[in-house]
């Protein structure tokens, strides 16, 4: 149990910066999801929170005591490694009471065999107590590493994508028992994904990273709704959030929105309107999420914008419809059943209520409607 | 082809026939070829064991049939205190040697794996160099230095150069063992709560076993084979059992039959120790320790 600071992190690897002024603070009992693409620097943010690497400067601070001369055995953090490092001359009971038995924090073999036998039966691993971890399949060997972290009392538990090699079915099974075990172990948890789902169903908070530096923290709300900027936005969601650029022309007093070339210009909610009037330039980024993408097959009045159908992929439970228009593609959610032929006429409407703006230099975001209100009702 | 209507339906109705036939004959020349080999391989040391049964005065006029004798155990092994003794010798010599390169070797292997350091391939390099040299080409020098740092005709100066043979050996075998296992195993052990000698020896010790036990048994075969060093290096106070083979050539006449009991009984040891340590020869432990 324990708050965790990190003060101005940076990390170098030769002449890679892997972390760039790094700046976190996680509460304690907070479930802190570090989320980003690939070698973004989130695995070195836990190791350096282990203590397994150093930074180059800045300071680690566990309940305001700096930690950055603390040995990694002796923080007692509880990690759980991307690639499981389990010990390969042990077998799974002995791999789980590896922690247990150690000189730091050493228990009885008694509490032992209790503790396992509670964590491998949540994991579904309890069959395979006597098998060397050659003997078992990667998402066994993942759930081996995620047991053999989870029967400690840490100050904080590290998870390096601890569900990235499970099947669909069992890694949603382990996202509720975690959520769960969490709400119970009651242990500041630090979580790193790349999958966005996991990302805002667990994290209490998400700090997203992106090439060492954090991009943006808060809620899995505050991110999906608002995010800081483009790349929060791309990063969050799915299908990708369309984004394409608008023109802002002033027509009576009144700021409209000139997009993909349409002679239409489309109305903008007042508090959108005024806060562009504001911005320095005409041009803009806007993005709308799928979700907000309407299309009809006949043209009802001139909001709705003609387009063709450039693909048609089902991804479960509804279908990622591809809407070319122009040059520009523009992604949208369908029901399966829909039946559509590829270069098919297709009208497209925008919701621009749930339209973001962003600015087009700095992909900073500007402005969404009813900002203030969609975060407080979430929260 | 066009004229064949009669042997052709006989090889037809004989196809399966002559299949087996050809897979009977093939059967018997692998065996024969096996045998051969088995022969050629095997009949030294067959011969080595059965001359060490005859006398001098049947050695060069018999094969197989002769009448065998314990004369020459007795004359090398009892009679004479000189072999029992230069066995002895080697026994320190190369034992020696491989527990001074384990000791050291192990270590080294590890930084070497582990650490980036400023010419740590040169380093690795310099190690490998050791074993680019014949024995001969460096001996002589060798032979001087050793004469003016007292080392000349030491056990300590035997197994010092010794580490020639067996310590690149050591490092270049285990290097690649610590390679092999994953920095992460490691770093879990640490936040496990063990101390770094803990996980050293609960951890990384049982992972290169195989490569510790199959690299320190052929440094020591290379060791205790070793003729040049202790021919020129020593001799005198300090005698290793191939130098002490020689003596069997005496200027009159060469005692076979003693020299082969001294190549039989000098055998033995790495035979024995190859038998024990065998089920730790087996390689593989450490696969699957990480994401396959």
């Amino acid at each position: 149990m324990a708050n965790i600071k990190l003060r101005n992190i940076t990390k170098t690897f030769g002449k890679i910066k892997a972390l760039d002024q790094v700046n976190l603070e996680i509460k304690d009992k907070e479930f802190f999801v570090l989320f980003g693409p690939a070698g973004a620097g989130k695995t070195t943010i836990l190791k350096t929170i282990a203590g397994i690497e150093f930074p180059d400067d800045g300071h680690v601070i566990f309940n305001d005591d700096i930690v950055n001369l603390v040995e990694p055995a002796k923080r007692n953090v509880s990690m759980v490694f991307e690639n499981y490092a389990l010990y390969p001359h042990l077998n799974v009971f002995d791999n789980i009471a590896s922690p247990m038995r150690s000189p730091l924090y050493k228990k009885d073999e008694e509490y032992i065999n209790k503790q396992i036998v509670k964590v491998t039966s949540t994991m579904k691993i309890d069959h395979l107590l006597e098998r060397l971890p050659s003997q078992l399949s990667n998402g066994q060997r993942q759930r081996v590493a995620l047991g053999r972290s989870l029967v400690r009392d840490p100050n904080v538990f590290l998870m390096d994508e601890p569900l990235a090699h499970l099947d669909a079915k069992l890694r949603h099974h382990m996202r509720t028992e975690l959520k769960a075990m969490q709400t119970q172990l009651d242990t500041t948890t630090i979580y790193v994904t790349h999958d966005y789902m996991e990302a805002l169903s667990l994290g209490d908070r998400i700090a997203i990273i992106n090439e060492g530096k954090i991009e943006q923290i808060g809620t899995g709300d505050e991110v999906y709704y608002t995010p800081k900027n483009l790349f929060v936005a791309k990063l969050v969601g799915e299908p990708e959030i369309n984004t394409f650029k608008g023109e802002l022309a002033e027509v009576n007093q009144k700021v409209k929105m000139k997009v993909l070339n349409q002679i239409h210009l489309f109305d903008l909610e007042l508090d959108v309107e005024q806060e562009l009037k504001k911005h320095h330039s005409q041009h803009v980024i806007v993005g709308i999420r799928g979700l907000n993408v309407s299309y009809s097959f006949v043209k009802k009045d001139d909001t709705q914008i003609e387009g063709s159908v450039y693909s048609f992929e089902p991804i479960g439970n509804k279908t990622i419809l591809i809407v070319k228009i122009g040059d520009e593609l523009i992604r949208t959610i369908a029901p399966n059943d829909l039946q559509v032929d590829i270069d098919q006429k297709i009208f497209i409407e925008f919701d621009f209520k749930n339209a973001m703006f962003f600015d087009m230099d700095t992909e900073e975001l500007l402005v969404r409607h009813n900002q203030e209100e969609i975060i407080k009702e979430v929260l | 082809m066009v004229a064949c209507s009669k042997s052709c339906i006989w090889e037809l109705g004989g196809d399966n026939m002559t299949k087996k036939r050809l897979k009977i004959v093939g059967e018997v020349l692998r065996n024969v070829l096996l045998l051969i080999y088995a022969t050629f391989a095997l009949f030294p040391l067959i011969w080595m064991i059965i001359i060490t049964f005859k006398s001098d005065a049947e050695m060069y006029n018999t094969l197989f049939i002769f009448k065998p004798t314990l004369i020459n155990y007795q004359e090398v092994l009892i009679n004479s205190q000189d072999y029992v003794k230069a066995f002895i010798d080697n026994i320190i010599v190369s034992g020696g040697a491989v527990i001074i390169s384990v000791i050291v070797g192990v270590p080294a292997a590890y930084a070497l794996a582990r650490f980036n350091f400023k010419g740590k391939e040169d380093l690795a390099f310099t190690i490998l160099s050791f074993k680019f040299a014949p024995e001969i080409l460096v001996i002589l020098p060798l032979f001087m230095i050793y004469q003016k740092l007292g080392l000349y005709d030491t056990y300590f100066g035997l197994i010092w150069v010794y580490q020639l043979i067996s310590l690149p050996l050591l490092i270049w075998v285990l290097r690649g063992y610590f390679e092999d296992i994953s920095v992460e195993v490691e770093q879990a052990a640490q936040l496990d709560g063990y101390t770094w000698y803990q996980v050293f020896w609960k951890i990384l010790l049982p992972l290169i076993k195989p490569g510790l036990v199959a690299s320190g048994l052929l440094a020591f075969i290379f060791a205790w084979n070793s003729f040049t060093f202790p021919l020129l290096l020593s001799g005198f106070n300090i005698q290793t059992v191939t130098v002490a083979s020689l003596r069997y050539i005496a200027s009159d006449t060469v005692h076979y039959g003693q020299m082969a009991v001294a190549a039989t009984v000098a055998a033995l040891p790495e035979v024995i120790l190859a038998l024990l340590i065998q089920k730790h020869l087996v390689r593989g432990l450490s696969f699957g320790a990480v994401k396959g």
